[in-house]
C-alpha cells in the first residue's frame, strides 16, 4: 500500500500545522511593529517609526520564508488571519517593552517548534529553523538594548534617546 | 476530482464504520470516503484538508444553537463537486471515520518507515 501523504510531502501534519501557526504569529508581529512605528510617527519619534516599520518588513518576511518552505516541500502553506493590534501606547518605552515581550514570546514558540521536528525526526524543517533561532537571538538583544537606553538616557532628552534607540544593532553574533 | 460511482475491486480499505468507509486507490493515488452511499475520491491534501474541516465545525454552537442556521452544517470537500449538508451526528460520525482512517494512514507511514509494507 503506498504512502500518499508521505509522497505528497515529507512535512509531517504536526509540523506543517505549528508552521502555519508561526505564519501566522510573524504576521502578527509584523502588524504589531507596524501600528508601533505608526504611533511613533504620529508622536514626533522619528528614528523610532523607522526602525519599527523595518522591524515590520523582517517580520513578514519571516513569515514568507516559512510559506515558501512549505509550498516548496509540498505541504499546505496557509495565508493566515490576523487579528486587531493595539495602535496606542502610554509611553515610548511601553512601546519598546512591548517589542521585546513580543520577541520573547516568538522565541519560545520557535523553540517550540523544534521540539516537534525532533519528535518527528523531521530534520530539514529544523535546519530551517535554526535560522531562527539565530535570529531570535539577535531580536532579543535589540530589545533588551533599546530598554537599557531608556535608563541611561535621561529622560529630558527624549529626542537623543529617539536617535540612539534607532540606532542599536547586534554585531558580532556569536553564532557566526 | 474524479466521479466515482461504483466500488473498484483494486480499493484498499483503510477504516470503516457504521456509516461509512474509507479506501485507497494506488493507481490513481487517491483515498475515497463512501459516505451516504456515495462515493468520493480525494487526494491525500485534499482529504486532509476536508479532515481539519469537519474538526473544525464548531458542534458545540450546533448542539447549543436555537438558531435553525446552526441546525446543519455545509461542507463541501476540497476540488470536489460534493456538498454535504450535515447534522450534529453525522458531523460526529464523518469525524470518527476521518479520525480512524487518519490513524490507519499513520500506521502504514510508520511501517514504511522501519521497512515494512503492507499489501
Ligand atoms: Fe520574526
Ligand atoms: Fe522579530
Amino acid at each position: 500500500m503506498k504512502d500518499l501523504a508521505r509522497l505528497r510531502t515529507p512535512v509531517k501534519e504536526s509540523v506543517e500545522l505549528a508552521l502555519n501557526q508561526q505564519i501566522q504569529m510573524e504576521m502578527v508581529s509584523s502588524s504589531k511593529y507596524l501600528a508601533m512605528a505608526g504611533w511613533c510617527d504620529r508622536n514626533g519619534f522619528d528614528y523610532s517609526a523607522g526602525f519599527f516599520y523595518k522591524q515590520s518588513e523582517e517580520e513578514r518576511g519571516h513569515a514568507m520564508k516559512l510559506f515558501h518552505y512549505l509550498c516548496d516541500q509540498g505541504a499546505t502553506a496557509i495565508s493566515p488571519e490576523v487579528p486587531a493590534v493595539a495602535q496606542e501606547f502610554d509611553t515610548l518605552r511601553s512601546v519598546f517593552e512591548g517589542a521585546l515581550e513580543q520577541e520573547i514570546a516568538v522565541t519560545d514558540s520557535i523553540n517550540r517548534i523544534i521540539a516537534v521536528c525532533r519528535r518527528e525526526n523531521d530534520f530539514a524543517t529544523e535546519e530551517l529553523l535554526r535560522w531562527y533561532v539565530k535570529e531570535q537571538m539577535e531580536e532579543e538583544y535589540i530589545a533588551r538594548r533599546c530598554l537599557d537606553l531608556f535608563d541611561q538616557i535621561p529622560a529630558d532628552q527624549i529626542f537623543e534617546l529617539d536617535k540612539q534607540l534607532s540606532k542599536v544593532t547586534y554585531d558580532g553574533n556569536v553564532f557566526e | 476530482m474524479y466521479t466515482v460511482s461504483t466500488r473498484s475491486t483494486d480499493w484498499i480499505e483503510i477504516f470503516r464504520t457504521d456509516k461509512g468507509v474509507v479506501y485507497q486507490c494506488d493507481a490513481t493515488q487517491r483515498l475515497i470516503l463512501e459516505f451516504w452511499d456515495t462515493y468520493t475520491a480525494l487526494s491525500a491534501r485534499d482529504f486532509a484538508q476536508f479532515r481539519r474541516m469537519v474538526e473544525t465545525v464548531d458542534v458545540r454552537q450546533m448542539a447549543l444553537s436555537t438558531d435553525s442556521a446552526h441546525d446543519v452544517e455545509i461542507l463541501t470537500p476540497p476540488r470536489s463537486e460534493r456538498c454535504y449538508v450535515l447534522t450534529l451526528c453525522e458531523i460526529i460520525h464523518l469525524r470518527e471515520l476521518l479520525s480512524g482512517a487518519q490513524m490507519m494512514l499513520e500506521l502504514n507511514s510508520l511501517l514504511r518507515e522501519c521497512g515494512c509494507t503492507l499489501p
